[in-house]
């Protein structure tokens, strides 16, 4: 697809942050493992700290899961904040004359800009997080050492985390389509206050529901949505049990206990993920969302 | 050959409001037609509806096609330029100048170069940084370069300067215009175009006054500027305006009978401006 490929070039065009903010915070991360105090786990994991006897591949867990949280938080602020921007810049400047004279389809335009939201923009922090966390680990093993060295070079590990988060951008889409497709559609519409729009609807409705009938259902079913719905849907997060190592450390203070995944693979569930009525129904939902978007993007053109 | 466009019964609505009341008109390939009318009159309506930007009621095809629903298909046949300055600012010549290569069947990179050569634009410069009479040569040279069927301007030089305005109508008239173009331009600056048209339309309140071509116009209207008693007898043969001028009246005529007007002086073919304002106020008494 020719057109996509120009679309998608065009997003980054417009759109410097979508790298420069994954990239500035990477390389604040770098700078923070070469010059600052070691951090990220290391110091717990010292021999002699007070995690010390910690199974070493625990290291490189601790690591990737705190430098891939801040990516994870700040992508989906940013992505977020794109897909509700998206549809509503162009009419706002009114360069949609000028892209609506191209013969660009409105449904090309608005499935590239959703691919970019829920895909695109997500590969690309992946990528640099990546990055910064092979870095880190290199800097810090060369900083403090064979004991951090030891923990952090395990290469399934390393298999592992890629293939974690693969999984987690997919599983990130599909959850969150009918978000996307909900702050897409207010991009397509509304004249100004695009965040307000996005946010009072929603809020109407709560307030509705709770006014008339008493209950709670759309706000409840909106949060989980939106919060601890996802981990739950996509991964197996009661620690413990099959897939999960429990391991006693030893101290002079008395023992401790340490649970933690065998492997990344167990946290992931699949089948538990595509299997539920939730996930479908938000795909469903968000279908719906996004074929309002392109209508209306194909009847609207300056604000 | 079928028109290049045909409207029959169009209509735009904006909730009571009429922008377009059962509009009827064609165009015929190759003509170069000015859509003239007062701000509010219906212009931009008529056009947002050929281009496909906007839904409309009526029967409407240009180009044989259906403009909301085939926008897309359409846009290979024709371009325009809506209003000045709506390249984005974040854009740089040389990515736009890429973009509309990379999407557009039709666009010929070489001769976007070549029309800007011509200017003083950098092509790292990004929109942002130009003046809005470099952002329109640029939008313009983009445009130019596209081998179009139909080419729609929708005010293309509003808040221009002078010099901005006069260079980009000679590149339009040097660089573009032949035999197989058919350009369709609104403006309510009637006098920058009427030297460029092969037809006008007057449009008023959603209603088309005029619907002519510059020929018609020296066979179907006449001015006479006459004072005393010949302006008296003048005005038995019904003009439908008048305009006092330098202490004489001038008097216009629809179809009128050329040989008795002679009588009077000298007859003369009145300007698309001047065949505006009098037709415009004429519909208004």
């Amino acid at each position: 697809m020719k057109n996509t490929s120009w679309l998608i070039r065009r997003e980054f065009w417009e759109n410097r942050a979508i790298w420069l903010v994954p990239a500035v915070i990477g390389g604040l991360l770098l700078l923070g493992a070469v010059f600052g105090h070691v951090q990220f786990g290391s110091d717990l994991f010292r021999p002699d700290g007070p995690g010390g006897g910690v199974p070493s591949q625990v290291s490189l867990y601790a690591l990737s899961g705190v430098v891939t949280s801040m990516f994870l938080i700040i992508m989906s602020v940013y992505s977020g904040w794109y897909l509700l921007d998206c549809l509503y810049a162009d009419r706002k400047d009114r360069s949609i004359l000028f892209w609506k004279s191209l013969p660009i389809s409105d449904s090309e335009t608005v499935l590239v800009k959703l691919l970019l939201g829920l895909i695109v923009i997500p590969l690309v922090y992946f990528a640099i997080a990546d990055v910064t966390i092979l870095f880190m680990a290199l800097t810090l093993s060369l900083r403090t050492g064979a004991w951090m060295a030891s923990g952090l070079w395990h290469p399934s590990l390393w298999l592992q985390t890629q293939g974690f988060w693969l999984y987690t951008i997919i599983t990130l889409a599909v959850w969150f389509l009918p978000v996307a497709g909900w702050l897409m559609l207010i991009s397509a519409w509304a004249s100004r206050a695009v965040i307000l729009w996005s946010v009072l609807p929603p809020l109407a409705i709560f307030i509705g529901e709770r006014w008339m009938f008493g209950t709670y259902y759309f706000g409840r079913e909106l949060l989980d949505r939106l919060g601890a719905g996802y981990a739950r849907h996509a991964f197996n997060v009661t620690a413990g049990g099959e897939g999960w190592t429990r391991e006693v450390i030893h101290r002079d203070s008395g023992d401790d206990a340490i649970t933690y995944p065998t492997s990344l693979w167990h946290l992931l569930d699949p089948v538990g993920f595509f299997g539920s009525a939730a996930t479908w129904i938000g795909v469903a939902v968000g279908v719906v969302l996004v074929v309002a978007a392109i209508q209306l993007r194909s009847r609207r053109a300056e604000i | 050959m079928p028109p290049l466009i045909e409207a029959r019964e169009l209509t735009k609505r904006y909730g009571k409001h009429l922008a377009l009341d059962r509009v009827n008109f064609s165009i015929e390939p190759g003509r170069i037609v000015g859509l003239i009318g007062p701000n509010g009159a219906g212009k931009t309506s008529a056009l947002r509806s050929l281009l496909g930007l906007t839904n409309y009621e009526g029967h409407l095809r240009v180009l044989g096609r259906e403009p909301l629903r085939e926008r897309t298909s359409l846009m290979a046949d024709a371009c325009f330029i809506a209003d000045v300055a709506v390249l984005p600012g974040w854009l740089r010549v040389d990515q736009a100048i890429d973009f509309v290569a990379g999407v557009h069947p039709k666009f010929r990179r070489e001769r976007a170069l070549s029309l800007l050569e011509k200017t003083s634009i950098r092509s790292d410069s990004r929109m942002r940084e130009l003046s809005k009479g470099m952002k329109t040569q640029v939008h313009l040279a983009l445009t130019m370069a596209i081998d179009a069927k139909l080419f729609v301007l929708d005010e293309p030089t509003l808040g221009l300067d002078l010099l901005a305005r006069r260079s980009f109508y000679d590149a339009l008239v040097n660089d573009y215009m032949d035999e197989t173009r058919t350009i369709l331009i609104t403006t309510h600056q009637v006098e920058e175009v009427e030297n460029l048209l092969t037809d006008v339309m007057f449009i008023d309140k959603g209603h088309i006054v005029l619907d002519c071509s510059l020929d018609d116009v020296a066979r179907r209207y006449a001015a006479v500027a006459l004072s005393g008693a010949e302006l008296e007898a003048a005005r038995g043969l019904r003009p439908f305006y008048e305009r006092r001028t330098l202490g004489k009246t001038v008097l216009y005529f629809e179809n009128p009978d050329f040989a008795r007007l002679g009588e009077f002086g000298e007859v003369l073919t009145p300007s698309v401006s001047d065949l505006f304002v009098a037709k415009l106020a004429g519909v208004a008494s």
